[in-house]
C-alpha cells in the first residue's frame, strides 16, 4: 500500500467509526439538550444493545461469520436486527429514565449524574455476570464484497454502515424540525418551564428524548458489532467516552454538532493511530475533551452554557 | 450540645468543640444516655481510637490486618475526595489520578526504576542518604517519611495546575474534565515505561524504615501508619470544615454567585480545595505503594475513582466520619465479607443441590453492588449513612411567640470594627456615570447616572424589567458593564470581581434571596464576615489562639447583628436556612450583608413577600441602620416604604433614568406616572 492509499484507508475506517460515534453522540446531546444531564447510563445502554443486536441476528439463525446472506434476505435480516435492537434499546433508555432519573429531576447539582454512573455500573455488571467476561463473536451475514478505491479497500459493510447512519440522521433531523413532538422538544430544550406553561407535556418530551437517544445508541451498537465482528461487556466505556467527546466537540445540545463531532472523532481516532502510535490515541481524544471544554466549551455548534457566570 | 427536646437557649455559647455534631446519630439511642452530653463525642472518639489501636492485637491474623490497612488507605482517599466534592461541591471523577501521582512519585524515588549513571553530582545526595551508589548507577533511596509530604506537595501542585484552567466550569462539565484527566494520567503512566515500568508495574519499591528497622511485608506496621494517616486527615478535615476556610467552601458549594458576592474569592478557594484534596491522595498513594511495593496503571483507572465516590456517597457526602465509615465498610465488604458469603452460598448450594449457588462468586459482583449502592443512596438516602448536617429540633410554640425586645441596632462603632464603614472623603460615596449594560441586542441599562452621598438612603424604583437588578449586578461586579464608570469611596470599581467589591465595603442582597440553604443561620451570617476575618488554612489547622479568639468574636458579633431583628432569628441560629420562613430568609440575608461591615448596603426588594406588619417592622430596622451611618441603596416596589426611608428616589424605565428627586417630587412626575400607570393615567 502506498502512503496515500494507507491514509485513504484510514479515512474510510474513520468515517465508519465516525458514523457510529455520531449516532451514539446524538443520545448524549438529546438528553443534555433537555435535562442538562450528562447521562453515563448511555454508555451501558449502548453496550447492552450490542448484545440485543447479537441475539436478534442469532434468532434468525445467523451466528459467527458462517452464514452469508445476499439481496432481500440480507436486507430483511438487517432491517429486522436494526428494528429489534433500536426498539429494545429505546425501551431500556426509557426504563432507566422512569426508574432512576425521574425521581432525581428535582434535585439540583450533580446528584442525577452520579445516579447515571450507578445505573451504568448495574447494567455493565448485569451483562458481565450473566454473559461472562469473554468477548462474543458477532454474527456478520454480509458478503465479502470489496472495491478498490485508489489502492484502498472499500467493503460492502462500510457502505451499509454509512447508509444506515445517514438515513437515521436525516430521519432525526426531520423529526426534530418537522414534527409537532420535535417542535415540543426544541421548545423544552430552550426553556422547560415556559414549555410546560405552554401546555407541552414535558415528561413525554423527556421520554421521547431518552427513547430516541437510546434507539440511536442501539443502531450504533449494531454497527459496532457488524464492523468489529465482536462484542463484550467492556465496549461501552471507551466508545461512550469517545462519543461523548464528539458531542462536546460539536457543541453539546446541538444535533448537527453531534453528527459533525462524531465524524471528526472517528477520523481522529483512525488517522491519529496512523500518525502517532495507537497507544496514544486515547490521550489525544481525552486531551481534545479537556481542551474543548476548557477553551471552547460551546464546541462547534453549541449554545453558550458551559461556564457559570 | 443540647438534649433532645431542649432547645438551645438564646445566646448559648459556641458549639462545644468542633466534633459537636459527629455522633449526633448516637444521641437518640439510650445506650449513651448516661454520658454527659458535651462529653459524648469525645467518648466516642476515644472509643474509636482505642478500638483502632487494639485491632491488630485482638485479630492477630496478618491477612485481616492487611485488609484493614488497605481499607484505611481508601478511608484516607475518601476523606480527600470529601474535601473536594463534599465541602467545595466540585465533582471530581478522576480523583484516582492524584492517587497515581503520589504513588509514582514515591515509586520513582524509592525503587530500582530510575537509575542514572553515577557522577560527582550525586555525591552530596549520597551523604544525605537520598541515593545509594550501586555499581555504576545511582539508586534512589529517599525515605518514605520524607516522601509522604513531598508526594502530597507534588499531587497538590498537579491539582492546582489542572484546576486553574478548569475550575470555572460548571459542575457536570468539571466532572467530565476531571474524568478526562483521570484517564490521561494512568495511560501516560502505561506509555512511559522508562519512569513507571508501564503495564508491568514498578518493582522493588522500598518498604518504609523506622530507626533502621524495615517494615518488610508484615502488615501490622503498615496498619498503624494507616491509622495515623487517617487520624491526621480526619483532624485536618474537621478543623478546616469548621473554620473560615470550610465555610467559604460550603458557601461556594451552596451558591457560587452568592459566595462571590459575599467576598469569597471563588478561584482561590476552589483551588485550595483541589490542592488539599489532591495532597490527601498524594500522601495516600505513597502509603499504598510502599505497602504493596509495586504500582501498576490499573490501580488508578476510572473504576477506582468511582469506587471512592461510591464510598463518600454511601457514608454521607460532606460528613467526615460518614465517609470514613463508608470507605471502611465497602472495603471490608470486599475483602472479607463477600468471600465468606460466597463460601456460605456454595455450601448452601451443595446442600440444596442448586448448581447456580455452588458457582456464584460474589466478589466478582462488587461493582454491581457499588452500582446498586450508588443508585439506592441517590434515590432514597442522599445524605448517606451519617448525614453531614444534623436535624435541629423545631421551636416550640412558646419559643416562637416569645417576645424578645428588638435589641438596639448594633452601634455604629461595633458595625465599624471590622471594616471602616465611615467614609468622609470628598465627593459622594458611590458615583455611577454613563453606565450601559447590553445583553446581546437588548440594552438593559442605558447611560444611567446615580449618586449616593454618604449616610443617605437612595431608592431605585421602576416597573418590572426596567433594569433595577441589573444596576445592582453591574455595580457589584456580577455583570461587566459595557461602558461607564462606577466610583466607590473615591476609587473606580467597575472592573473589579464581586468579592473585591464586597471587600471595598459594598454589600448586597438579592431579589430572589440567595442564601446558602444547607448552612445554618449563624454560618450564613459568618460567611458574610469572610473578608473581615484573617484565618488561613494554616491557622485553621493549628488552632492558634489568635484564630480561636477571632472565631469567638466573630460569632458574638453575628449574634449581635442577628439581634437587630429581635427574636426573629436569634432562637434559630442553628437552624439551616432552608427551614426558615420567607420573611426570615430575607432578614437573614440582610444580616449576612451587614456582617461584612459595609459602608454601603444594596437591598434588592427587602420587603418583598412580607405582610404589612412585617414590612413596617423591617422598614424601622432599615431606618435604624441608616441612623447609625450606613448608606443604603434600596430597590423597592412598596412606595410607602420608599417615602418613609428614602432621601432621594431614582426612577428607571426600560433601562433609562426617567426621573430623580425627593420622594414627593418624583411622585408627581408625569413621566413616572406614565411609566407606572400608562399614558392615559398621565394625561388624566
Amino acid at each position: 500500500m502506498t502512503t496515500t492509499a494507507l491514509y485513504l484507508q484510514q479515512i474510510i475506517n474513520g468515517l465508519s467509526l465516525g458514523a457510529m460515534y455520531a449516532l451514539l453522540a446524538l443520545g448524549f446531546t438529546l438528553v443534555y439538550g433537555i435535562l442538562e444531564l450528562i447521562n453515563f447510563a448511555h454508555f451501558s445502554v449502548f453496550m447492552v444493545s450490542s448484545f440485543i443486536g447479537m441475539w436478534a441476528l442469532e434468532l434468525l439463525g445467523l451466528s459467527g461469520q458462517g452464514v452469508i446472506l445476499t439481496g432481500f434476505a440480507l436486507a430483511g435480516a438487517l432491517i429486522f436486527a436494526f428494528a429489534v435492537t433500536m426498539l429494545l434499546a429505546g425501551l431500556l433508555g426509557v426504563a432507566v429514565e422512569r426508574i432512576a432519573l425521574r425521581p432525581m429531576r428535582a434535585v439540583r447539582g450533580t446528584a442525577a449524574m452520579i445516579t447515571t454512573i450507578g445505573v451504568s455500573y448495574i447494567l455493565f455488571n448485569a451483562i458481565l455476570l450473566t454473559v461472562g467476561a469473554d468477548s462474543k463473536n458477532f454474527p456478520n451475514p454480509m458478503p465479502n464484497v470489496r472495491w478498490d478505491v485508489f489502492g484502498a479497500t472499500l467493503r460492502l459493510r462500510e457502505v451499509l454502515i454509512w447508509s444506515v447512519a445517514v438515513v437515521l440522521m436525516i430521519g432525526l433531523q426531520l423529526f426534530v424540525n418537522r414534527t409537532r413532538l420535535g417542535k415540543a422538544m426544541r421548545a423544552t430544550a430552550q426553556d422547560a418551564e415556559a414549555a410546560r406553561m405552554m401546555g407541552i407535556d414535558v415528561d413525554r418530551v423527556i421520554i421521547t428524548a431518552f427513547f430516541l437517544g437510546s434507539a440511536l445508541a442501539g443502531a450504533a451498537a449494531l454497527i459496532f458489532g457488524l464492523y468489529y465482528n465482536y462484542t463484550s461487556f467492556i465496549i461501552g466505556y471507551s466508545a461512550g467516552l469517545r462519543a461523548f467527546t464528539a458531542a462536546v466537540l460539536g457543541g453539546i445540545g446541538s444535533v448537527t454538532g453531534a453528527m459533525v463531532g462524531g465524524i471528526i472523532i472517528g477520523l481522529i481516532e483512525a488517522l491519529g493511530g496512523q500518525v502517532f502510535a495507537v497507544r496514544w490515541t486515547d490521550v489525544i481524544i481525552f486531551s481534545i475533551l479537556v481542551l474543548v471544554l476548557v477553551f471552547a466549551p460551546t464546541g462547534l455548534f453549541g449554545r453558550p452554557s458551559a461556564t457559570r457566570s | 450540645m443540647t438534649d433532645p427536646g431542649v432547645t438551645e437557649p438564646e445566646g448559648a455559647g459556641p458549639r462545644s468543640g468542633m466534633m459537636g455534631d459527629t455522633f449526633a446519630f448516637l444521641r437518640h439511642g439510650s445506650p449513651v444516655a448516661w454520658i454527659a452530653p458535651h462529653l459524648r463525642s469525645r467518648v466516642g472518639i476515644a472509643m474509636v481510637t482505642i478500638g483502632a489501636l487494639l485491632f491488630p492485637v485482638i485479630i492477630r491474623n496478618d491477612a485481616d490486618i492487611d485488609s484493614a490497612a488497605n481499607a484505611l488507605a481508601f478511608a484516607a482517599l475518601a476523606l480527600g475526595l470529601n474535601i473536594v466534592v463534599g465541602f467545595a461541591g466540585l465533582l471530581d471523577l478522576g480523583y484516582a489520578a492524584f492517587f497515581a501521582i503520589g504513588a509514582y512519585t514515591y515509586g520513582a524515588f524509592a525503587s530500582f526504576q530510575i537509575e542514572p549513571a553515577w557522577s560527582g553530582f550525586w555525591q552530596p545526595f549520597q551523604w544525605l542518604g537520598l541515593v545509594a551508589h550501586t555499581g555504576d548507577v545511582v539508586h534512589f533511596t529517599v525515605s518514605f517519611w520524607l516522601m509522604l509530604p513531598i508526594s502530597a506537595a507534588v499531587a497538590a501542585f498537579f491539582g492546582v495546575a489542572f484546576g486553574a484552567p478548569t475550575l470555572r466550569l460548571k459542575g457536570d462539565y468539571l466532572a467530565i474534565v476531571t474524568l478526562g484527566f483521570g484517564e490521561i494520567v494512568p495511560i501516560v503512566a502505561r506509555n512511559v515505561p522508562s519512569v513507571t515500568n508501564g503495564a508491568m508495574g514498578l518493582n522493588g519499591v522500598a518498604a518504609p524504615q523506622l530507626f533502621g528497622w524495615s517494615f518488610g511485608i508484615d502488615a501490622t506496621p503498615y496498619y498503624y501508619v494507616g491509622v495515623g494517616l487517617v487520624a491526621l486527615l480526619i483532624l485536618t478535615s474537621t478543623r478546616l470544615k469548621s473554620s473560615r476556610i470550610g465555610r467559604a467552601w460550603m458557601a461556594i458549594r451552596e451558591d457560587e454567585i452568592a459566595a462571590a458576592a459575599m467576598g469569597i474569592d471563588r478561584v482561590k478557594f476552589k483551588l485550595l480545595a483541589f490542592a488539599i484534596g489532591a495532597a490527601f491522595a498524594g500522601a495516600t498513594g505513597t502509603y499504598f505503594v510502599a505497602k504493596l511495593q509495586t504500582a501498576t496503571p490499573e490501580m488508578f483507572m476510572f473504576p477506582v475513582s468511582v469506587m471512592i465516590l461510591v464510598m463518600i456517597v454511601f457514608g454521607g457526602i460532606g460528613s467526615i466520619w460518614g465517609v470514613v465509615l463508608g470507605a471502611l465498610i465497602l472495603q471490608i465488604l470486599q475483602s472479607w465479607f463477600l468471600e465468606d458469603l460466597s463460601q456460605w452460598l456454595h455450601a448452601l448450594g451443595r446442600l440444596i443441590h442448586v448448581e447456580w449457588l455452588r458457582q456464584v462468586e460474589l466478589s466478582q459482583s462488587i461493582e454491581m453492588i457499588f452500582g446498586i449502592i450508588l443508585v439506592t443512596m441517590m434515590l432514597y438516602r442522599r445524605q448517606g449513612l451519617i448525614p453531614a448536617t444534623r436535624p435541629v429540633q423545631a421551636l416550640t410554640l412558646a419559643e416562637q411567640t416569645a417576645l424578645v425586645e428588638p435589641a438596639a441596632a448594633p452601634s455604629a462603632e461595633r458595625l465599624r470594627v471590622f471594616g471602616d464603614s465611615s467614609f468622609s472623603g470628598p465627593g459622594p460615596l458611590l458615583e455611577i456615570k454613563d453606565l450601559t449594560v447590553r445583553f446581546g441586542g437588548l440594552v438593559a441599562l442605558r447611560s444611567v447616572a446615580l449618586t449616593v452621598p454618604a449616610h443617605s438612603v437612595v431608592a431605585v424604583i421602576g416597573p418590572n424589567g426596567s433594569g433595577k437588578s441589573t444596576l445592582f449586578n453591574a455595580v457589584t461586579g456580577l455583570v461587566t458593564p459595557d461602558s461607564g464608570t462606577v466610583r466607590f469611596a473615591g476609587r473606580p470599581i467597575e472592573r473589579l470581581p464581586p468579592h473585591t467589591v464586597l471587600d471595598r465595603g459594598m454589600a448586597r442582597t438579592f431579589q430572589n434571596i440567595r442564601l446558602f440553604p444547607n448552612l445554618t443561620v449563624l454560618e450564613n451570617v459568618m460567611v458574610g464576615m469572610h473578608t473581615r476575618l484573617r484565618t488561613g488554612a494554616v491557622g485553621a489547622l493549628m488552632r492558634l489562639p489568635g484564630m480561636l479568639r477571632e472565631e469567638e468574636e466573630a460569632r458574638a458579633r453575628c449574634r449581635e447583628i442577628l439581634g437587630l431583628f429581635g427574636n426573629r432569628l436569634l432562637p434559630r441560629v442553628d437552624h439551616v436556612v432552608a427551614s426558615l420562613s420567607y420573611a426570615n430568609r430575607r432578614r437573614c440575608e440582610i444580616a449576612r450583608a451587614i456582617a461584612s461591615g459595609p459602608k454601603l448596603l444594596l437591598l434588592d426588594e427587602p420587603t418583598a413577600g412580607m405582610n404589612p406588619a412585617e414590612t413596617i417592622e423591617l422598614a424601622g430596622q432599615i431606618k435604624s441602620l441608616k441612623d447609625h451611618g450606613l448608606a443604603i441603596v434600596l430597590i423597592e416596589h412598596k412606595l410607602d416604604v420608599v417615602v418613609s426611608l428614602a432621601d432621594n428616589v431614582v426612577v428607571l424605565d426600560h433601562g433609562e433614568k426617567i426621573a430623580e428627586g425627593t420622594p414627593d417630587v418624583v411622585r408627581r412626575d408625569e413621566e413616572v406616572i406614565r411609566a407606572y400607570l400608562g399614558r392615559s393615567a398621565a394625561v388624566a
